[in-house]
Formats: C-alpha cells, sequence, structure tokens
C-alpha cells in the first residue's frame, strides 16, 4: 500500500476586515457600480473587532485554540455564544491582526509594488519582531516605510489602491503595469495577500514541525489565484516565490489548481512525489482570498448579524515519507470524480466516496469522519446558500442507505456521528475538506479514530471553460506502527517471494 | 410526456445540491424545453 506520513499541518486566519470592506468583491463590485449605497454604509457599523473574531469559536476550532468536538457543545449562533480571553495563537497557527498583515505582504513584496507609511511601518516591526515564527531574515524585508504625501499622491495620481487601518491611509498597493490589466493595483494585492497567508501558515509549519526552512525539499501551493501578466495570466508560481521569503533556498515548487478541489488534488500531487521518493518532502501551502471577504455580506446586513466573513483563511501540511510513526495519507485509494462520472449529486458522492471504500474493502461504516465543504454554516445560511457541510454528510449517508450499508432510520445517527462542523471562513478552496487533517491526525495519534476521509470539490464551471465540476478525496488512517510505504521492501522479502514463485514452478513441471 | 411538455424551463443549479447538468438528464423526456440551464456555486 503506498502511503506518507503527515508529520504536521499549520492553520492560520488573517483578520482584514478593512481590507474586506474595499476590496472584498462584493463590496468592491458594488462601489465601482453602484456608488456608496445604503449596504456599503451600513455594513461597517456590522464588523466584528479583532478581539471579537479571536472569541469566536469556529475561529479558534480553526487554528487549534479548541478541539473541533468541543465546538459541537456550544450553543449556536456561536457570533452570540462568543468565548472568553482566547488567544491569538492556537495549536496549530494564530489568527493574526490586520496591521501585521499588512506588514507581512509587504515583507512578501519584492517589486516595490507595497508601500507603508513610515509611522505605520516602524508600529509593525515591532509588532512582527514579538512573533514566535518570525525570523531576522524574513522581518529585514520589512520597508522603512514612506512620507503620507508620497503614498496620497500615488492613490490621487498613480491608481495605487490605498490600504487602511483604524480608518486612516496606512499604505497602498501600487500598480505594477501601466496598461498590463493582469498586473494592476486589485489583482496584485489578491496576490500578494495570498503569497502572505501562504507565507504566515508555511511559518508556522516549520516551527510546529521543528523543521529549517532549508530542509524543505519541495512546495505545492494551492490557492485560486493567478500569477502572471497578459502574455501568461496564470503563469505561477506562488510556491516557489513563497518558499524564497520563508528561506527555503533548498526547495523548488509548483502551483496546483482546480477551483475549491486544489487542496486535495495538492495534497494527492505532493504525496504521490514523497511516496515515490522523488522528494524527500512535500510542503502543501495555500493562503486566502481577498474578494471573498464579506462575500455574503449583504445579507449579513439585512439579517442585521455580524458580517463573518472577515478573515482570510491559510494553511500548510508536511508530507514525508511514512516511517510508521506517523499518521498517514493512502495513495492506493483516491477519489476520483472523472470527466465521465456525471454531475448528480449521487454520481459525485459515488465518485468520491463509495468507488475509493470498495476499492480499499471498506464500507462506510469503516471511516470515522467525512471531511467535505467546512464552510461556517453560520455564514452560509442566512445567505440561503444552506449548511454545507451538513447537506454534504447528508449526501452520503444516502448513498450509504441506497447501498444498504445503513438502514434509513439510522442515517440521521450517520450524519451526526460521522459529519464534521464547518470550521472555515468562506474563502473557497480554504474549506475543502483539509481544515480538518488537523484535528484528524491528532485524533488518530491519540487512538481515537481510525479512519477519516478528506474530500475535496472544485465548480470549474465558473471559469467559463467546462459545464463539469472537479473533485477528489484521500482516506487518513493512523501510524502503521512499523516501516511501511510503497518502496520499503526488503531483499529478504524480494528473496522469499521469488523462493515462493520458483517452488510452485518447479511443482508443475514435475 | 408529463405535464412539462411543451413548457420552457429555466433551470438554476448548485454545485452542493443538485447541478444543471443533472436536472437538465432528469427532464430530457419530459417534453419540456430547457431555454437556460447554468450551475452556481454560493461558496
Amino acid at each position: 500500500m503506498a502511503t506518507v506520513g503527515i508529520k504536521g499541518y499549520a492553520y492560520c486566519l488573517n483578520h482584514a476586515p478593512e481590507t474586506g470592506l474595499r476590496y472584498g468583491n462584493t463590496p468592491h463590485v458594488e462601489r465601482e457600480t453602484k456608488g456608496e449605497t445604503e449596504f456599503l454604509k451600513e455594513l461597517p457599523s456590522f464588523l466584528q473587532s479583532y478581539e471579537e473574531a479571536k472569541d469566536y469559536a469556529p475561529n479558534q476550532a480553526y487554528i487549534g485554540g479548541m478541539p473541533i468536538e468541543k465546538l459541537e457543545e456550544i450553543p449556536q449562533p456561536w457570533y452570540g455564544n462568543r468565548l472568553t480571553g482566547s488567544g491569538r495563537y492556537g495549536s496549530y497557527g494564530e489568527i493574526m491582526p490586520e496591521d501585521e498583515f499588512i506588514g507581512l505582504m509587504d515583507i512578501c513584496d519584492v517589486f516595490d509594488i507595497i508601500w507603508l507609511e513610515k509611522g505605520f511601518a516602524a508600529s509593525v516591526r515591532k509588532k512582527l519582531s514579538e512573533s514566535p515564527v518570525m525570523n531576522g531574515s524574513v522581518l529585514s524585508r520589512l520597508e522603512e516605510g514612506h512620507d503620507l504625501s508620497e503614498i496620497e499622491n500615488e492613490t490621487a495620481h498613480r491608481k495605487a489602491l490605498p490600504l487602511f487601518h483604524g480608518g486612516k491611509t496606512v499604505g497602498c498597493v501600487r500598480n505594477g503595469h501601466d496598461v498590463d490589466d493582469c498586473l494592476f493595483a486589485y489583482v496584485l494585492l489578491e496576490n500578494l495577500a495570498s503569497k502572505a497567508g501562504g507565507l504566515l501558515s508555511l511559518l508556522h509549519l516549520l516551527k510546529n514541525t521543528g523543521m529549517a526552512p532549508e530542509e524543505i525539499d519541495f512546495v505545492v501551493e494551492c490557492s485560486e489565484e493567478a500569477a502572471g501578466d497578459m502574455n501568461q495570466r496564470g503563469g505561477g508560481n506562488f510556491a516557489k516565490a513563497i518558499a524564497e521569503i520563508a528561506g527555503c533556498v533548498n526547495a523548488s515548487g509548483f502551483d496546483v489548481r482546480s477551483f475549491c478541489a486544489g487542496p486535495v488534488n495538492g495534497m494527492i500531487a505532493a504525496a504521490s512525489q514523497v511516496a515515490c521518493g522523488a522528494r524527500k518532502n512535500c510542503a502543501v501551502v495555500a493562503g486566502g482570498a481577498v474578494p471573498k471577504l464579506f462575500m455574503n455580506g449583504r445579507d449579513h446586513v439585512k439579517k442585521k448579524m455580524p458580517a463573518l466573513e472577515d478573515c482570510l483563511g491559510g494553511f500548510a501540511v508536511l508530507l514525508v515519507p511514512d516511517d510508521g510513526t506517523l499518521p498517514v495519507m493512502r495513495l492506493d485509494v483516491l477519489g476520483k470524480h472523472s470527466v465521465g462520472a456525471g454531475s448528480s449529486p449521487q454520481a459525485v458522492t459515488s465518485a468520491l466516496i463509495l468507488d475509493p471504500l470498495e476499492r480499499a474493502g471498506l464500507t462506510f461504516l469503516d471511516v470515522d469522519k467525512y471531511a467535505a465543504e467546512m464552510h461556517i454554516n453560520e455564514i452560509t445560511l442566512p445567505a440561503g446558500a444552506g449548511d454545507v457541510p451538513l447537506a454534504n454528510i447528508k449526501m452520503t449517508a444516502a448513498l450509504a442507505v441506497t447501498k444498504k450499508a445503513i438502514e434509513k432510520a439510522d442515517m440521521m445517527t450517520f450524519v451526526k456521528e460521522r459529519g464534521v462542523p464547518g470550521i472555515a471562513h468562506t474563502q473557497g478552496h480554504i474549506p475543502s475538506g483539509v481544515p480538518f487533517i488537523g484535528h484528524a491526525c491528532d485524533a488518530l495519534k491519540e487512538g481515537r479514530m481510525k479512519r477519516a476521509m478528506i474530500i475535496g470539490k472544485g465548480s470549474l464551471f465558473l471559469a467559463r471553460l467546462t459545464n463539469l465540476a472537479d473533485g477528489a478525496s484521500f482516506l487518513l488512517e493512523p501510524p502503521s506502527g512499523a516501516r511501511g510505504g510503497a518502496s520499503t521492501v526488503s531483499k529478504d522479502d524480494i528473496k522469499s517471494l521469488l523462493l515462493e514463485v520458483l517452488a510452485e514452478l518447479s511443482g508443475k513441471l514435475q | 410526456m408529463g405535464k412539462l411538455a411543451g413548457k420552457k424551463i429555466l433551470l438554476l443549479g448548485e454545485r452542493d445540491g443538485v447541478p444543471g447538468p443533472a436536472m437538465e438528464a432528469c427532464l430530457k423526456d419530459s417534453g419540456a424545453e430547457v431555454v437556460f440551464s447554468v450551475t452556481e456555486c454560493f461558496v
């Protein structure tokens, strides 16, 4: 059986409400097309403070500040039953305040695209220097800053986009080209924000695994942004750009894209390289999506509830050869939504869940948890998009009934026991199964779980190239306790196998 | 042929629910004319 070990994981959020107010796609398009509407005037009064975002239970579950099981014990709405005194840091990562995140974008900028106001830059430098994951090399990339008048000149006359903190202009994102719209300030803001979010998770991954940056062999990046210019608008490569800033001098990398199915496909691409021995290790990394900030904000304002979509998401997972001591990802029974699989919910669920289970000789009840589309339901329900993780596990349960794996009467028990609550912001690729890898690996290591399935689904049809969706899945299992993996068959194993075959052959010849 | 025969149909599908092409397949023999079909993603 081909398996790879999961050595560590990191999950981070970047609190970015003021960036979202201006550049989240819903408010941005509204402002560009209709001006300062009532929605845009009202939205600021529904923002969460950083402290409130920190005390929002799903955010804490995401960064490993609390077990995911505990979340289910807290009555909803979670925004009405906040935790108290939650930490900035969880066991997987952190919730970074917006000023530091703007500083991190500047750290990621190697083309003088981001300008920071001098006083703001100094303040951010001090704060970032206290971070447990920043080192001198990363921090030295932060610029000294510019006079506010220079920044105002850029935004007034050179199409730069202002960056805000505390309601004041603290910097700007400049155009990367005069006529190439792939390099305009809005696109570069998106890309630098995603790069910065990916970097933060990679830095936490290094800390969580005790790895030096130089030890990382390869990086696979799997967000939904496109880096390029007008001649090659999706050319890439976020992975290598992130690895450079993190100091991973011996790493190379590439990007994997498949809308929200990117992370699961990225995990498979990375794991395959490790399993076959092509790479010593692979870090799978993604940052968040600025356009998705306040995507459902209009409905949240209408319902007079907090505009919860104020965080960019990020994650990183380190895959290494299976040494028997780590939770493993199986590569022998991957779920694949093929071109001809069909688009009905039954067809998709069969391709991603039933098919791999049957090939593994397992039934629905052999998997403790199914993690798909882990959107926080309090974000999607008010917008009429339903409880997405619940809808997915219900479909799995329905298929289990159809295949006579469970009785119809037990369907809701299956849903309750084997579903996972949504803990991720509506950041597209981020909720797509991968937020559960950390919690699942903890449970697998501690013997609280025997198997989990991670499922990713992507809306390819949004790009107007195909009507198809995409999907992929894989199984997580506990440490084998012995040297496993595809490439660890010993010489003695081969000798005894040959002797067995020869003995059988000689028996037939007699 | 059922009660949809001769009707014009607009289909709005959803990725985590029922996508447009799946509804189109269901309506294939209904006698209805699908004049618009789309799948949206709300997350």
